[in-house]
């Protein structure tokens, strides 16, 4: 379990991350979504010691990290998938890591071929491709064979056969019982990959709640419509209530099921040439609430500037 | 619910838990240290400029100095390739250090090893370590091979008194000098600057304050790391004006204290 109490992180005079609260529970993945510059790294090197919070507390499993008797063991974590000497195997990487912790080196093997990377074992790191790479990070934050594992946007760069083993391989971790932390940008990758959501922007928690408690809340849905006499029609439809607007050559409907919209219409004679259920993708309803976040903080900024 | 979670949100805080032991971080750095080959280059390096050189001095002066002519003792020639091969210490010292900050690699070190001084300790230790026995092998297939040659002019040196102490005061010069980058490297965390900086303040600097005039210069002189610290690799120093070989070496062993006492609060300070 990962928690964070009021965590703050600031760089001159921005807050990276801006007095966040969360918790991460064991036994199921929990997506860590924001776009670039949202704090998700930031957040990460604070749950792992190594960015002192400038305020608030971050805790793993109960406990600040920098004090674990065998930090590997308590949290394994994938941060940046190029953070390794070119010139050293994979291996001699793994074995370092090991001795560090006290973990026997027969482990090194074990994660090498939990990965699949036991064939090139013994080839230097720097040959790797972004998907070795990104493997041989998972491989070392394995090697403790941790309750809690930490990954820093995974998938990126990943072929899809990579992403679909790093997908089933965290789902594999929480179905046993771990805390699985993974960040990434894409709501796309997130929707198949976690149970649980952490959106974050400009530093804040906007979202802090199940996938599909997600979808059902921001993966709005409208009727399209066209028509030739389209004042006539928003006029008709808005008299009733339901949510519209006019975009262009069209009429977007909310509250009303489309076949309803279609009888109402025609039971006034209205022609209609186009009636369209349109459903915003997660994507949208992520870009939905982020983008929110940065127009708030643009408009407290002019604020701010005409005081 | 996670509210009511978060409303404690006190860390507990353990007292009873024992970090990576130093043997284990020991362990750990003595195997990043073995498994690059710039570290067996830069060591080859060592060997072939501190020993080769010292030969070819030696082959080259021998006739001149058993010359009446000679102004210089035999003493300082058969330890003067260690003047060149401590680059070579200077290059191993921001290697072991720089090399993880370069790469970011020295996050998976400091999550691993959350207790940082720990690692600036077992780093400097496999430095000196390994420095100090190349250091003192080169010095002393140095001395076997030029004292050969001085031999034949009739001004060989036996393997005692001065001549000894310089075999291994040339390991401890290698040592010392790998350790001060070190602590350059874990302050200034870049390769090139690192290697650059302590490459000046030994070579360059370390003579240009000979420029400096009066009693404030010659002490100034003296006490530069690269100055005080060397005299302890050579049975007789080229320079008449350094201080002696164990006072110099004292001098330099605090400078070096210091710049780590430096590293090691800003190592804990710093964000990786
Ligand atoms: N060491 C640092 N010094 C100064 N600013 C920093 C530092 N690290 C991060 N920042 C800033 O903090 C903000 C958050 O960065 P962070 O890397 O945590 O975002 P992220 O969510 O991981 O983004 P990305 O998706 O691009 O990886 C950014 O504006 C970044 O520029
Ligand atoms: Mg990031």
């Amino acid at each position: 379990m990962i928690r964070a109490h009021q965590l703050t992180k600031r760089f001159g005079d921005r807050n990276a991350v801006d007095g966040i609260d969360f918790v991460v529970e064991p036994g199921r993945v929990t997506g860590f979504l924001g776009p670039n510059g949202a704090g998700k790294s930031t957040t990460m090197r604070m749950i792992l010691g190594l960015d002192a919070p400038t305020s608030g507390t971050v805790s793993v499993n109960g406990h600040r990290y920098a004090a674990s008797p065998a930090p590997l063991r308590e949290i394994g974590a994938l941060l940046d998938a190029h953070a390794i000497h070119p010139g050293r195997s994979a291996r001699d990487h793994l074995r370092w890591m090991a001795a560090s912790n006290g973990i026997p080196t027969t482990r090194v093997g074990e994660v090498l071929d939990l990965v699949g990377l036991d064939s090139v074992a013994g080839q230097r790191a720097g040959r790797f491709s972004l998907g070795m790479g990104q493997r041989l990070g998972i491989a070392a934050a394995m090697l403790g064979d941790p309750p809690v594992v930490v990954l820093d946007e995974p998938v990126n760069g990943l072929d899809p056969e990579g992403i679909r083993w790093v997908r089933t391989f965290a789902r594999q971790l929480a179905d046993e019982g771990r805390t699985v932390f993974i960040s990434s940008h894409l709501m796309s990758e997130m929707a198949l990959m976690a149970d649980h959501l952490l959106v974050i922007g400009r530093g804040s928690i906007l979202a802090d709640c199940s996938m599909t408690e997600f979808m059902t809340d921001h993966a709005a849905s409208y009727v399209r419509l066209k028509a030739p006499a389209l004042g006539d029609v928003a006029n008709l439809l808005s008299g009733r209530g339901l949510d519209v607007t006019r975009v262009d050559d069209e009429v977007r409907v909310g509250g009303l099921d489309a076949a309803s919209i279609g009888d109402l219409l025609f039971s006034r004679g209205l022609a209609l040439h186009e009636l369209t259920l349109v459903r915003s993708s997660l994507e949208d309803a992520f870009m939905a609430l982020t983008a929110d976040s940065v127009e708030y903080h643009a408009t407290s900024a002019s604020e701010g500037a005409a005081r | 619910m996670t509210a009511t979670l978060m409303e404690s949100g006190a860390v507990v805080e353990r007292t009873d838990v024992r970090q990576p032991g130093t043997a284990a971080v020991l362990r750990s750095e003595w195997l990043k240290l073995t498994t690059v080959r710039s570290t067996w280059w830069t060591l080859l390096a060592t060997f072939v400029l501190g020993a080769g050189l010292t030969v070819l001095l030696c082959w080259g002066n021998a006739e001149w100095l058993a010359s009446p002519e000679a102004d210089e003792s035999p003493g300082s020639f058969i330890t003067w390739g260690m003047m060149i091969a401590q680059i070579t210490a200077v290059v191993l010292g921001a290697l072991v250090v720089t090399t993880e900050y370069g790469t970011g690699m020295i996050r998976t070190t400091f999550a691993a090893v959350p207790a940082r001084g720990r690692v600036l300790a077992a780093k400097s230790l496999v430095v000196v370590a390994l420095l100090f026995v190349v250091g003192t092998i080169t010095a002393l297939v140095g001395y076997v091979g030029g004292n050969y040659f001085l031999d034949r002019e009739g001004i060989g040196m036996a393997l005692e008194g001065d001549v000894l102490r310089a075999m291994y005061g040339s390991g401890l010069y290698l040592a010392g000098i790998g350790l001060f980058t070190v602590a350059v490297g874990f302050l200034l965390r870049h390769t090139a600057g690192t290697i650059s900086i302590v490459l000046a303040l030994m070579l360059i600097l370390g003579n240009m304050v000979n420029l400096v005039p009066g009693e404030f210069g010659e002490w100034l002189t003296k006490l530069m790391p690269g100055n005080a610290g060397s005299a302890i690799s050579t049975p007789v120093s080229f320079n008449p004006d350094l201080l002696e070989p164990w006072t110099g070496f004292a001098v330099f062993g605090l400078e070096t204290a210091a710049l780590l006492l430096l590293a090691w609060v800003m190592v804990r300070r710093r964000d990786a």
